[in-house]
C-alpha cells in the first residue's frame, strides 16, 4: 500500500510541474480597447498583455534595426517603458494601437542606431549584411496564416521591397530615401504604395 | 469624391502609417479620416496589413526579459510621481468599458484541473485497493485448487484401496513374527490372476529397522526367493497400502531387514515376518 501511494505521489508532482510549465506558456490577451484602458489606468494587467501581445512583434522590427540582441533587448525595454507613460496620450483618433506602438519602437531602435555611441560600438558591421543574419533567426514561430510571407515580400519588385525597407526599417524618410535612390519624390510615394498593397492583398 | 481618391492615392496614408511626416501633417491626415469614413477604411487597411507585415517577422525575445521589463513598468508604477500625474481621463461624456477579467477561462480550467487531479487521486486510491483484493482472491484461489488436486488423489487412492477388497482375485496374508520377534506382524495382499502384491503398511507391526536400513520383501517361489522391492513403515506419504513388485506364482512370503536399497539375496537371520501358503 504504502508503494502505492509513493506512485500516486510522484504522479502528482508529475502533473504539477507540467501545469506550472503550461501556466507559464499561457499567453494574456485582451481586446484593443480592454488593453487601451489598462495601460492608461496602469493596471499591471495592462502592462502584461502588451508585453504578450506584441513583445515579439516589436522585439522583431527592433532586432532587424539595431541587429544586436542585447542592444534590441534594451530598446524593447525603453519601447515598453515610453508606451507606459505616455499611454494617456493616445486615443483611437491615432488609428489602431500597433501603428502607434511600433512607431514608437521604430523611432527608438533608429535613434539608438544613430546615436554616437552605438556607432562607435558597431563600426565594423555592415549593416547591409543584417536582413540575412536576423532571418536566420526569425522563423521560429509557425503562423499558418503568415506563411509564405517572406516569399511574397521577396516577391516584391526589387525597387518596392528596397524602399519599404528603407523606410520600415532603416528609418529613412521618404525624402531621404528619394534621395539616396535618386528618384522624384512621388514616385517614391507611388512605389511605397503599391509595396504595402502588395502585402494588403496577401493578407486578404 | 474624387478629391478623396486622389487624397488616398497619393500615398500619404502609408506615410502617416510609417511614422514618416511632421506632427502637423499628422493632425490632418488625422481630421481627414475623421470626415471621411473611406480614408479612414483605408487607413485601417494600410495598418493591419503593416501589423500583419510586423507579425510575419515577429522574433520572440528571450524569456526573462518579460520579468525584467516588466519590473521596470511596475517599479515605476510605484513612484507616486508617475502614479498621480497620469490618470485617466474619464469624464462625463466618455464611454468607459468595464473591464472584463481576462481570467474567466482560465480559472475554469484551474477548477477543472483540480477536480481531475482529485478524481485522479481518487481513482488511483481504488485502483490500489482493488489489486489488492484481486491478489487475496487470486492467492485463495491457488490455495483452493492445492487442496482440491490433493483431495483428488486422496480419492482416487482410496478407490484402489477399495478395489482391492472387491476383486476376489486378491488374497490376504497373514505375515506372522519370527521367534526372534513373536509380535510382529504384516498384511500382504496377492492376486496372482492379476500379479499385484501389496504390503498394508496401516497395519504392519515390524521392528524398527535403524537409520541405514529398509524393510525388504520377499517371495519364494519354487523354493528359490524373489525380491519383490523395498519399503519402509516410516514414510511420511499417506500410502497405506504400497503396491510392491509383480509375482503371478508364491508358495511363502517373507519380510527381512536389508541395508537401504535392498540385497540381491535375503539376509535369512534378519527375517522378521514370514508365512506360508
Amino acid at each position: 500500500m504504502p508503494k502505492n501511494i509513493c506512485l500516486i505521489y510522484k504522479l502528482l508532482s508529475i502533473i504539477l510541474y507540467i501545469y506550472t510549465v503550461l501556466a507559464k506558456k499561457h499567453k494574456l490577451s485582451l481586446s484593443e480597447e480592454e488593453l487601451v484602458l489598462a495601460l492608461q489606468r496602469h493596471d499591471k494587467i495592462g502592462a502584461e498583455a502588451l508585453y504578450d501581445m506584441y513583445s515579439a512583434s516589436l522585439y522583431g522590427v527592433i532586432h532587424r534595426i539595431v541587429i544586436d540582441e542585447a542592444t534590441a533587448e534594451d530598446v524593447l525595454q525603453e519601447v515598453f517603458v515610453k508606451i507606459w507613460h505616455s499611454a494617456a496620450s493616445y486615443n483611437t483618433n491615432k488609428g489602431r494601437l500597433f501603428t502607434w506602438i511600433v512607431n514608437i519602437a521604430r523611432n527608438l531602435a533608429i535613434d539608438k542606431i544613430r546615436s554616437k555611441d552605438f556607432k562607435n560600438q558597431f563600426k565594423n558591421q555592415e549593416l547591409e549584411n543584417n536582413v540575412g543574419y536576423i532571418d536566420k533567426h526569425n522563423s521560429t514561430e509557425y503562423k499558418p496564416e503568415l506563411m509564405g510571407v517572406r516569399e511574397l515580400v521577396d516577391k516584391l519588385r526589387p525597387e518596392q521591397k528596397s524602399i519599404l525597407d528603407l523606410v520600415y526599417f532603416k528609418g529613412y524618410t521618404h525624402t531621404e530615401a528619394a534621395d539616396e535612390l535618386g528618384m522624384p519624390l512621388g514616385t517614391i510615394k507611388t512605389r511605397l504604395r503599391m509595396a504595402i498593397q502588395q502585402l494588403r492583398k496577401h493578407f486578404n | 469624391m474624387e478629391e478623396i481618391r486622389a487624397y488616398i492615392e497619393s500615398g500619404v496614408l502609408e506615410l502617416y502609417v510609417l511614422g514618416d511626416m511632421s506632427a502637423e501633417e499628422k493632425l490632418q491626415v488625422e481630421a481627414m479620416a475623421q470626415k471621411h469614413p473611406a480614408i479612414q477604411a483605408e487607413l485601417s487597411e494600410i495598418e493591419i496589413a503593416m501589423e500583419m507585415y510586423a507579425d510575419a517577422q515577429s522574433v520572440e525575445p528571450s524569456p526573462q526579459l518579460r520579468d525584467r521589463v516588466l519590473n521596470s513598468l511596475l517599479t515605476n508604477l510605484g513612484d507616486d510621481r508617475n502614479l498621480r500625474t497620469i490618470q485617466p481621463r474619464a469624464t462625463a461624456g466618455e464611454r468607459v468599458v468595464a473591464m472584463h477579467p481576462p481570467a474567466t477561462t482560465s480559472i475554469f480550467y484551474k477548477y477543472a484541473f483540480a477536480a481531475s487531479v482529485l478524481l485522479l487521486c481518487v481513482s488511483g486510491l481504488a485502483l490500489s485497493i482493488m489489486y489488492k483484493r484481486l491478489q487475496n482472491s487470486e492467492q485463495q484461489l491457488v490455495s483452493l485448487r492445492l487442496n482440491e488436486q490433493k483431495f483428488t488423489r486422496q480419492v482416487s487412492f482410496l478407490n484402489e484401496e477399495i478395489g482391492v477388497f472387491r476383486d476376489p482375485s486378491f488374497r490376504f496374508i497373514q505375515l506372522k513374527g519370527m521367534p526372534k520377534t513373536p509380535s510382529s506382524a504384516l498384511t500382504v495382499a496377492w492376486s496372482a490372476k492379476r500379479k499385484k502384491v501389496m504390503v498394508d503398511l496401516s497395519s504392519a507391526n515390524l521392528p524398527a529397522p535403524g537409520k541405514d536400513h529398509q524393510y525388504q520383501l520377499w517371495a519364494i517361489a519354487n523354493g528359490k526367493p524373489v525380491d519383490l522391492g523395498v519399503f519402509d513403515k516410516t514414510t511420511a506419504d499417506s500410502t497405506d497400502m504400497k503396491l510392491m513388485k509383480s509375482i503371478d506364482a508364491a508358495q511363502a512370503f517373507a519380510v527381512t531387514i536389508e541395508p537401504r536399497g535392498g540385497s540381491v539375496n535375503p539376509t535369512t537371520d534378519q527375517m522378521v515376518v514370514l508365512a506360508s501358503l
